[in-house]
């Protein structure tokens, strides 16, 4: 398949999404009596997307689109690696709450840099500590941003007041 | 106009804003410089740290990161043929060479000379140019407005390139549907929430620019496992050599200079064009006005086909701010974060901002000037080190970006779901990258939704609901007239190339 017919059939599929939501948003009482309401741009936009999604997935068709996404460029993608940095995303997401910011960052790059193969285990260790540390120490103390520290310290600690 | 001037120069001379330019430039400079990070990520990454600081001062610092970011890229295109912005492809195709040939340090020089020049004769264009389209816009209405956001959108999806009209189309549309999630700044009716508060006010601009560009960028990167090469890596470890440029070199590409930079400008400030259009405008101009033996001299390191983009892409991105600074309507990817930055900070660009923030106004106009003598003064004597910085291993780099993206998104609303959102846009913008679709009308849809949205509103209820606004006005009828040819310039110049074709077939 093409890379235009593949992106268009994507967007088909979001803007037909987004359309049928439209008629989801609510309306004021009196509404019908407004030049405007909160869906009339959405509708418009949603009818937009389908026409200009379906002419896309047309027309690569009809001009016999060449630019193929070929098996051997999907082969050369490194997806595993990718998919655990996003699984790593998520986590960090999931942590920055719980373990606080320090113990997170340093866990998310440590997992990282050895997702990515660096082999140092020592210089691994030095960088993440040294970017969260120092980051930390940078927003609290220089910035003047307040970073949480997370469940676990408020747990053991208790909660500054 | 010589108040505001002078408003401008005492805001832009203290201490503290030089100093900003000075860390823009620098910033700029080194995440400009790093393979697939261009202007965009690196003003993006930087947008967190300017929310504590004075609007001026902030934006002062996003003007000094994009001018870093576009010389950063020439810096990696001479260096290692590797651009890490598209503006300074057509620096690659003369730079490298003469680095290959031992003449690094001299490319670099006539890169950031040309830049320099470039850079100060658009501020010069700017200086005037602004105010006298701030006076003309100050009589536009919101049908105008309106008219000219479509021109805007428009004009971005006709400049996207061969064969990419529609799919830019469909990534604006994606953008404004994506900045209708949220509250209805009229009605106050919740649309596309799902029932979830975290929705409530929107997506956020910062995060879904981090997402398309900084983190996708650095994901892409991931994905398509790219090492540098042994032979990469040496071109960086070897000595660039003298930066010295002769008279002569000097008489030969003034010239050059003088003219590419006016065509920067002015492409520039057209919406839609920027950078990349520039350079390649220029780079085609001076080649095909240069004698039968220059022209040999292209492609091989010849002085003026590195000038000429050098200094086109440089004047673009100040008459990029025209638009930008007096309309409120950004006509490139890049300025469109810059707007979404205006915004956050609690200004909207337009012709009142010549009125109401002068001092903002003015000062970045200034902190150009500034900007372009640090990127000169300072960042071309250390560009043998900072160049150095380009031999840090990915495996280290990468994280840190991504690292970057993501707590400077969390720090601004402490809200976990902003991570899990950004990781969620990040993974669309990586498969849309994958299937080639442009990211940057996706982002300027976005940031014009909301205003488009408004303007459309109030046209709407003063023609009471007649579509009339749209033909009524001279100067929204020009604008949409303008429009209509934009949208049918791809249609024709396929029908011209069809035709010329034909005639060719016919005369063999």
């Amino acid at each position: 398949m093409t890379k235009n017919a593949i992106g268009s059939i994507f967007f088909l599929a979001f803007s037909c999404f987004y359309f049928f939501n439209v008629f989801n948003i609510k309306k004021m009482p009196g509404s019908q009596f407004e030049v405007m309401t909160a869906s009339t741009f959405p509708f418009y936009l949603g009818l937009g997307g389908i026409i200009i999604s379906l002419t896309i997935l047309i027309l690569s068709f009809i001009k016999k689109d060449s630019d193929f996404l070929t098996l051997e460029y999907l082969k050369k993608l490194d997806f595993k690696t990718t998919i655990y940095f996003v699984i790593a995303m998520l986590f960090y997401g999931f942590t920055i709450r719980t373990l606080g910011f320090i113990i997170a960052t340093i866990i998310f790059l440590t997992i990282g840099f050895l997702l990515l193969k660096e082999k140092n285990i020592k210089r691994i260790l030095l960088i993440s500590s040294g970017v969260s540390i120092g980051f930390y120490l940078l927003l609290n103390n220089v910035l003047g941003v307040y970073i949480d520290p997370g469940m676990i310290y408020e747990y053991f600690v208790g909660v500054d007041s | 106009m010589m108040d505001g001037i002078l408003t401008g120069v005492v805001t832009a001379f203290t201490t503290y804003n030089i100093m900003m330019v000075a860390v823009g430039c620098f910033a700029g400079t080194f995440i400009g410089m790093l393979p697939g990070l261009g202007p965009i990520s690196a003003i993006a990454l930087m947008i967190p740290i300017t929310y504590g600081m004075e609007p001026s001062s902030g934006l002062i610092l996003i003007a000094g990161v994009y001018y870093g970011a576009i010389f950063g890229g020439s810096t990696s295109s001479i260096l290692i043929n590797a651009p890490g912005v598209a503006g300074t492809v057509a620096s690659s195709f003369d730079g490298y060479p003469m680095a290959k040939g031992g003449q690094a340090g001299k490319a670099l020089a006539i890169a950031a000379y040309a830049s320099f020049t470039g850079g100060t004769i658009a501020a010069v264009f700017l200086l005037f140019a602004a105010p006298a389209l701030a006076n003309v816009s100050l009589s536009f209405q919101s049908s105008d407005y309106f008219a000219l956001m479509v021109l805007g959108l428009t004009a971005v999806a006709a400049f996207a390139g061969k064969g990419k009209f529609l799919k830019a189309a469909i990534m604006t549309i994606f953008g404004l549907m994506l900045a209708t999630v949220g509250t209805d700044s009229d009605s106050g009716i919740a649309r596309f929430t799902f029932g979830r508060l975290d929705l409530i006010d929107g997506i956020s601009f910062l995060l879904l620019a981090m997402a398309a560009f900084a983190l996708s960028e650095a994901m892409m990167n991931i994905l398509e496992n790219h090492k540098q090469t042994k032979e990469e890596m040496d071109a960086l470890k070897k000595d660039i050599g003298s930066l010295k440029i002769t008279k002569e070199e000097v008489k030969e590409m003034a010239p050059t200079v003088g003219r590419s930079s006016v065509l920067g400008f002015f492409v520039g400030v057209l919406p839609g064009a920027g950078a990349t259009i520039a350079s390649f405008l220029a780079y085609g101009m001076e080649r095909s006005i240069a004698s039968a033996k220059e022209k040999l001299k292209f492609g091989k390191g010849s002085v003026k086909g590195l000038a000429a983009p050098e200094s086109a892409n440089n004047a673009a991105c100040s008459g990029s701010f025209v638009p930008l600074l007096t309309l409120g309507i950004p006509g490139s990817g890049t300025t469109a974060i810059i707007l979404g930055a205006l915004i956050s900070y609690g200004i909207q660009p337009g012709p009142t901002m010549y009125v109401d923030n002068p001092e903002l106004f003015w000062s970045v106009i200034i902190s150009m000037y500034i900007g372009n003598l640090v990127l000169l003064v300072l960042n071309l004597p250390l560009i043998p080190y900072i160049a150095k910085l380009l031999t840090i291993k990915k495996e280290l780099l990468l994280p840190l970006i991504i690292f970057f993206s993501l707590i400077g998104v969390y720090l601004v609303t402490f809200n976990n779901f902003d991570i899990y959102m950004m990781t969620l846009f990040a993974v669309v913008a990586l498969f849309l990258r994958i299937v080639d679709y442009p990211m940057a009308p996706m982002i300027l849809g976005f940031i014009l939704g909301g205003m488009m949205e408004d303007n459309l509103r109030r046209a709407l209820t003063i023609s009471d609901g007649s579509f009339a606004f749209l033909w009524e006005r001279p100067i929204t009828l020009t604008i949409l007239i303008i429009t209509i040819i934009m949208l049918l310039m791809p249609l024709i110049s396929e029908l011209f190339a069809k035709m010329k074709k034909s005639k060719e077939e016919v005369q063999q």
